[in-house]
């Protein structure tokens, strides 16, 4: 699809400057900027006219893809996404954008963590899942395939999944943890039907060569019973983050108060003009 | 120094100088004093290479697991770091709990702070190319190809298994200090 690059960037502009600031300590390492713009294309077109729920969404792929259909940028886009996360700042500038937007009807984010079972309200009730976890590099995928198994857990029967994991030949683990997820993924009735590799770079200052991939996986295994929905086990999430880096933080709470968007009343301070008091 | 006679220790490799307008000098003299009040030292760093419970505790851990140690070892350069003077008056282990900076211990204009035992000087030369990175998503790359530009620190072993051949990058250690428990913290101020 032809696009128009400036307009794209511009629109793609409003939603990174709605985002909140990554946090490390949970992965939240953020897309660069050009790589957004055709990760939501792809997802724009992949999903047309689905459902979608989002397992964690620091990059807010969910909202580029509807403003950017909003703005009439894409010709295609999902119907409605649901946003899944543990971070209170990202669901409140998600929803807050969505307000202001005008994009309430098309988007929702809800405050969740992975390690609690999926809330039944969204078992096997949408189109497609999309997630972009936490990348699993010195645990084996573990962190990988808990995202994972949520979204496969929200997909209806035959449905898809879009996952962005690290993906560089160089770097030996990607490689490993590539293959534990399609493992997992075919041994839950899916096959892999698309794959870019390399696809995307990131705001990571000690790894800036590290690319990632998208995997589309699609149902073909239309299992209509599928087991209940159960919490994270205590080996993943004693190594959550890596070996011997265990979750220990349910939620994220936001603690901007009336800056949301804006810079932190302690993150400076007012010095006077003299004379002008 | 110990570490030399223990080929599976890891180091914390960290370019050291200039500090918030401190002299290097000045800030090893303050350090040693506060290894006297205290019995520990923190000594404060910042950026995302090492951060506190994705890389140094974890490092730390899978370490003491094999009953092997880790290591700061500083390389000195010529920096040219801002004078700025802030004070952290609270630490974190994990980033959730906070209590304040122990007596005697003073941590200037540093987000982070890798926990040390007594500071011991140096004179040795560690050749990177035989080192790999132990943690975080360079996991497995060879050192020399990691310790580049913007990145001025790293966890890394000695490779046990040969590694994709580079030339010899010999750096210049300076001073080391064992790292102890609880490894790295967090830091604040109000």
């Amino acid at each position: 699809m032809a696009l128009d690059l400036r307009e794209a960037l511009n629109t793609i502009s409003d939603v990174v400057q709605n985002r909140p600031s990554p946090l490390r300590e949970f992965d939240q390492i953020y897309m660069k900027v050009g790589d957004l713009v055709i990760q939501s294309e792809f997802i724009a077109r992949k999903f047309d006219g689905l459902d979608i729920v989002f397992i964690g969404d620091g990059d807010a792929i969910s909202l580029c893809t509807v403003h950017l259909r909003q703005k009439e940028i894409f010709r295609y886009g999902p119907h409605h996404i649901t946003v899944l996360d543990f971070d209170e700042r990202i669901v409140k500038a998600v929803n807050h954008f969505a307000y202001n937007n005008d994009l309430g009807d098309k988007i929702e984010a809800v405050l969740y963590n992975v390690c609690d079972p999926l809330p039944e309200c969204y078992w096997r009730t949408s189109d497609a899942f999309y997630t972009n976890p936490p990348w699993g590099a010195s645990n084996d995928g573990k962190s990988v395939t808990a995202f994972v198994q949520r979204g496969i857990e929200a997909a209806k029967p035959k449905g898809m999944g879009a996952v962005v994991i690290g993906d560089n030949e160089e770097v030996e683990w990607t490689g490993q943890v590539l293959f534990r997820t399609q493992e997992m993924l075919i041994n839950a009735g899916f096959i892999i039907s698309e794959m870019i590799p390399g696809l995307h770079k990131y705001h990571l200052d000690d790894s800036p060569e590290l690319t990632s991939c998208c995997m589309v996986a699609r149902d073909i295994n239309a299992q209509i019973s599928y087991p209940k929905s159960e919490p994270l086990p205590s080996a993943v999430l004693d190594n959550f983050y890596g070996r011997n880096s265990p979750l220990k933080v349910r939620y994220v709470k936001d603690r901007s108060g009336l800056n949301l968007g804006r810079a932190h009343d302690s993150s400076y301070e007012l010095i006077p003009l003299e004379g002008n008091q | 120094m110990t570490f030399l006679n223990e080929p599976n220790a890891g180091l914390l490799l960290m370019k050291v100088g200039l500090h918030a307008g401190e002299t290097f000098d000045h800030i090893l003299e303050r350090k040693r004093q506060e290894y006297k009040n205290a019995g520990v030292i923190f000594w404060g760093y910042g950026g995302n290479t090492c951060h506190p419970t994705r890389a140094v505790q974890p490092f730390a851990r899978m370490k003491l697991e094999k009953r092997e140690n880790i290591y700061i070892v500083m390389e000195e350069i010529n920096s040219n770091h801002p004078p700025t003077k802030i004070v952290a008056e609270e630490y974190s282990v994990d980033g959730i709990h906070w209590q304040p900076i122990p007596t005697g211990i003073e941590v200037r204009s540093s987000r982070y702070a890798v926990v040390l035992d007594e500071l011991q000087d140096g004179d040795l030369d560690i050749d990177l190319s035989e080192y790999k990175v132990a943690v975080g998503p360079s996991l497995g790359k060879v050192a020399s190809d990691y310790i580049l530009g913007r990145v001025d620190k790293a966890c890394i072993t000695k490779s046990q298994e040969p590694l994709a051949h580079r030339p010899p990058q010999i750096k210049k250690i300076s001073h080391i200090a064992r790292i102890v428990e609880p490894y790295a913290v967090f830091l604040r101020n109000h």
